[in-house]
């Protein structure tokens, strides 16, 4: 390794002489997404058999968790004896979730008609990972209309375009609600300090420092607690409720920790339950906190949601390489757009610093992979160099400590100094680009459930822009509760009746289909106990 | 006592030995040896403070405190983890406040009990000078109240072993929310282009490429210059 | 001056920010400008009397410290209670290795206390290292025909081991008034307690002290009130307000900050002043019509 860094220490100051290689052509995309990018290999993915979307080619991981048996046999639940009856059940505490609930109480239901129930605490979620930033096309040289070309191009034109029309007009809106809420974007001279973001042309993604994703929810969820809007943590969804007529009337949730479960019958419900990282698509690492395990996909599937764009994963060019410990874990787009560069074992660079994510990653995977110029870690991974100390080089010595903290102190407490040492990288798990089809204000195919943030689909086409999921997760997750409200308020949407009807119909599809399976789900958790501990496993207190 | 071999060390979880891999997080180890966390891990990326863990290592005497996801286990540790932090948050109307210089202390008087022991500060998985930002609030300084606390993720470690009572985390995140809203501007540009968005500037343009077709879009996207 | 650090305390940062512009712009004018510590904390606010709770010491000494590590030997300080707590925890830290060597001890993540950090109130540098000849010879706008009440409160005197001056009969504030060329007014109640903090759970109590101390200087003739306190400052004025019906009614009696005084001698940045106070500077003659 040490020999490798040498290398990349010799080519510095001619990288940074020149400044960085030029982008590639659209043929040049093309060519080496269709060979590197995991996406594109197609014995890694199948086709639904039974559902609303059958038919549709979605990686092998999430069809088998589509189709799989229900947790619960739906006839031991109880469903006369209703314990929580709300206007609006938010389902999911992270960014879309919370943001739902505020507008939904701004829309006029009282917060105690409002209930969020949470499969861990209210706030673990991806929304409060992201360190990078949130696009909005607010500076005179830019404007909605290059976002929108910029989201389009980014995301293979497969995008819905009303959905990218919604969040590039909402974007500059959302800013300033922040700017209300008292969060703390990076400012210089009483400017946003705006940078670049993967395959963004104008400089608009604004920042706060490293923690951008904290800084952001943190102030969401504390103006949520200001509200007095009731949250039920540990309190995962595991099956939605119909009405009898196909229309949502809330949900069952089962208690992690007394396995107790309720009945919540709603007028309104807001999916907001995330990605699914934690499925480890392909086996790779992921970036996603502990509870992406794409539970609601398989909820709303199941009550008669369409999916789109499930095809597509998003694998985030940048993930730890080394120390494995960490191994995964995100190396913020943020580094890349202030100059570190991926640089090969011998030290050359061979990509552009900020393609969309998919051909960054494509392009990383093919330098390890096929031209065999990565760097191999003492535990078999590969991985390039993310050449870190450019930064420094580039923006004045104390700029990564200072505005990359994040990234200084995670490596560091392994004993590493991004600011002297580059860092190896490689491609991690970090996106579900598709997800629930959802119309602009977050309607579902299913009359009275809405959805927002990265359980649903159509905004990002087949890859999403660094930025444009904590603008999405605002826009949507707004737009939801926004329309949820209306709804609940609307006369005509009487619930009459709570069923389970569709999950017993779901369970006979599997079996009509001779589709045989012992996966249960929604997953919930992942399990990483060892193989050892398994196998000797007689479950807790048998 | 030497109790690791080349490729396994000893932790003990809550009192009770495991033997476990070299090279993984405090959290993974936890896992290996048979864990499976409801509480305790969260964003395992070092943001949520869902893993706050206290920690001894064998011959010494001191507590430690990390979060277990972004921290190496290591031969002899004696590990617990801290599952939630029952501290009270005060709550308010961040547009109604006066945001002056006794806000802070009138919201959190407990502040005032601060005798500078540091304890909190010793006990941040985040190296963040908490005893420096709490004699700030103390003495009205937002900014420096914010700009110290910036990198808080809330994992209530501070509250824990604070002597005096004090619930740092909570009311830090109201310190930064008052600065962000009071003491760093909105820029001009910002309302100039919400206004006009709302006047349908930009309508026509975003229509138009709403109705384009697929390789109308790739011409435009291909001919964009980027800034 | 040595190589002091100007030690600002809380107050000095929020609701007294008069006291601490007009002493930044006096001591300027003295040649021997504030320098801030850098990381300075609360100084504990007030002493701790117990002699085994050594916790209460570590506000104190942490501030110490940091003099310590940026090469400062003295401490300066405006508020009196900073000064009075400051320099009685250094006394009885310094009385006794072993108390040090366990607040050493305790505050493991900072070097080490070594003791010998002097701790001053501004007052006894402008005596004893400016010298009031030096400060007379700065007035450019002699506060002549002033009557000026000296209030010097409890904190700057007591105990008498750490005090500026003589705890019965201390003559440093007159000294200081008569180098601006104003008349000292003494009265009975000058080194007596205004209530401090008790005006948060006895304000009463507070109220009458308070009245006690200003009646009596109203009474003797002063114009104007010097404190070198915040806390008084707010008391006094407080009572000033609340209670202006049962003061002497024909008087007006402006309550100032002592360097606000010198600011005013000096004709600098005084911070904000009470409008009486406004109205006496107006009457007083400017250096130009004094020459003869």
């Amino acid at each position: 390794m040490r020999e490798s860094i040498a290398r990349v220490e010799a080519t510095r100051p001619a990288r940074l002489q020149a400044g960085p290689p030029p982008a590639m052509t659209p043929a040049e995309r093309e060519k080496v997404l269709a060979e590197f990018h995991p996406d594109y290999k197609a014995e890694k993915k199948r086709a639904l058999s039974i559902g609303v979307s059958a038919g549709n080619v979605v990686p092998s991981e999430v069809a088998d968790m589509l189709e799989a048996h229900l947790l619960v046999d739906p006839a031991k639940i109880d469903l006369s004896s209703v314990d929580y009856d709300v206007d609006v059940l938010i389902i999911g505490g992270g960014g879309a979730g919370t943001v739902a609930a505020i507008f939904a109480h701004q829309e006029g239901i009282p917060a105690e008609n409002i209930l969020i129930v949470t499969k861990l605490r209210h706030g673990d979620c991806n929304s409060t990972m992201a360190q990078g930033g949130i696009q909005a096309a607010d500076r005179p040289e830019d404007s909605p209309a290059i976002h929108y070309i910029d989201v389009m191009g980014g995301g293979h034109y497969a995008n819905k375009p009303e959905l990218v029309q919604a969040m590039v007009d909402d974007a500059p809106e959302i800013i300033r609600w922040h700017e209300e809420l008292g969060v703390m974007y990076d400012k210089e001279n009483g400017e946003y300090m705006e940078a670049h973001g993967g395959g963004t042309s104008r400089k608009r993604m604004h920042s706060c420092k490293d923690y951008t994703g904290k800084a952001i929810f943190n102030p969401i969820r504390d103006e949520a607690r200001n509200l007095g809007i009731p949250t039920l943590e540990f309190s995962p969804v595991i099956e939605l409720l119909l009405d009898g007529e196909g229309k949502a009337a809330g949900a069952i949730t089962y208690n992690l920790e007394t396995g107790e479960y309720r009945v919540i019958r709603a007028k309104a419900t807001v999916l907001a339950t995330g990605g699914f990282g934690r499925m480890h698509i392909q086996k790779f690492p992921t970036t996603n906190h502990y509870g992406a395990t794409a539970d609601g996909l398989v909820i709303a599937y199941r009550a008669g949601a369409n999916l789109l764009d499930m095809d597509s994963v998003q694998y985030h060019p940048t993930g730890v390489a080394y120390p494995s410990a960490i191994l995964g874990q995100l190396a913020t787009e943020k580094l890349r757009s202030q100059g570190a560069m991926p640089i090969n074992a011998d030290g050359e660079v061979f990509v552009y610093p900020l393609e969309p994510r998919d051909v960054e990653a494509a392009a990383i995977i093919r330098e390890c992979w096929s031209r065999e110029k990565g760097v191999e870690t003492v535990s078999g991974v590969r991985g390039v160099w993310l050449d870190t100390p450019m930064i420094d080089e580039i923006h004045g010595e104390g700029t990564l400590k200072d505005w990359l903290a994040a990234m200084w102190t995670m490596w560091h407490r392994h004993g590493i100094d991004i600011t002297k040492d580059p860092a190896l990288v490689y491609p991690t798990l970090h996106y579900q680009n598709g997800g629930v089809e959802i119309e602009a204000d977050g309607e579902t195919s299913v009359p009275g459930l809405f959805a927002g943030g990265e359980v649903e689909g159509g905004v990002h086409g087949k890859n999403r822009l660094m930025g444009n999921s904590l603008l999405g997760y605002n826009v949507f997750g707004r737009r939801a509760g926004i329309a949820a409200a209306k709804w609940a308020k609307s006369k005509k949407n009487k619930i009459k009746t709570l069923s389970l009807q569709h999950a017993v119909d779901f369970e006979q599809q599997l079996i009509d289909a001779g589709i045989e399976t012992d996966i249960q789900s929604p997953m919930l958790l992942p399990d990483y106990r060892s193989k050892s501990v398994l196998e000797r496993s007689l479950g807790r207190f048998l | 006592m030497n109790t690791s071999s080349e490729n396994t060390i000893r932790i003990y979880v809550m009192g009770s030995a495991y033997e476990v891999p070299r090279g993984l997080t405090i959290m993974s180890a936890m896992e290996h040896a048979g864990w499976r966390f409801t509480r305790g891990a969260g964003c395992r990326s070092g943001f949520c403070g869902a893993c706050s863990t206290v920690y001894r290592q064998e011959g010494d005497y001191r507590l430690r405190f990390v979060l277990a996801c972004q921290t190496e286990a290591e031969d002899g540790m004696y590990l617990v983890q801290l599952p939630f932090t029952p501290a009270p948050r005060v709550s308010y109307t961040l547009a109604e406040l006066n945001p002056d210089e006794n806000v802070l202390l009138q919201h959190y008087p407990e502040i005032a009990r601060c005798v500078s022991c540091n304890t909190c500060t010793k006990a941040c998985p985040q190296d963040i000078e908490v005893m420096d930002y709490i004699q700030a609030a103390l003495r009205g300084d937002i900014a420096q109240t914010a700009s110290l606390s910036f990198d808080c993720i809330q994992c209530g470690l501070c509250s824990m072993r604070c002597p005096a009572d004090i619930k740092h985390y909570h009311m830090a995140q109201m310190a930064r929310r008052i600065y962000g809203r009071y003491m760093s501007p909105v820029t001009a540009h910002l309302e100039e282009r919400i206004a006009e968005i709302e006047k349908g500037v930009y309508e026509e343009e975003v229509e138009a490429l709403v109705k384009m077709t697929r390789s109308e879009l790739e011409e435009i996207y291909a001919a964009r210059v980027v800034e | 001056m040595n190589n002091a650090a100007y030690f600002p305390g809380c107050s000095l940062k929020a609701e007294a920010g008069d006291y601490e512009r007009s002493a930044a712009a006096v001591m300027e004018v003295l040649g021997q400008p504030l320098e801030e510590l850098e990381r300075w904390t609360c100084c504990g606010t007030v002493y701790s009397l117990t002699d085994d709770d050594l916790m209460h010491q570590l506000a104190s000494v942490r501030n110490l410290i940091r003099a310590q590590e940026c090469g400062a030997d003295e401490i300066v300080t405006l508020c009196s209670m900073c000064f009075n707590t400051l320099k009685r925890s250094k006394v009885f830290i310094e009385q006794d290795s072993a108390r040090l060597e366990t607040v050493n001890a305790f505050m493991d993540e900072e070097q080490d206390y070594e003791g010998g950090v002097e701790v001053f109130h501004l007052l006894e540098i402008l005596r004893d290292q400016v010298g009031f000849e030096s400060i007379e010879g700065k007035v450019t706008r002699p506060l002549s025909g002033l009557r000026v009440a000296p209030y010097y409160g409890c904190t700057l005197l007591r105990p008498r081991e750490i005090g500026i001056d003589e705890p019965d009969t201390p003559t440093i504030l007159q000294d200081f008034i008569r180098a601006l060329w104003a008349t000292p007014v003494e009265f009975a109640f000058q080194a007596e307690c205004c209530g401090t903090y008790q005006i948060v759970d006895s304000p009463e109590m507070v109220l009458e002290k308070s009245h006690r101390i200003l009646n009596s200087a109203m009474r003797a003739g002063a114009d104007v009130l010097v404190t070198s306190c915040p806390l008084c400052m707010h008391n006094l004025r407080l009572c000033y307000e609340e209670l202006r019906s049962s003061l002497p009614e024909k008087r007006e009696l402006s309550i100032i900050y002592l360097t606000q005084l010198a600011a005013i001698a000096f004709e600098v940045e005084t911070g904000e002043l009470p409008t009486s106070m406004a109205k006496l500077v107006e009457g007083l003659p400017t250096s130009m019509e004094l020459v003869p």
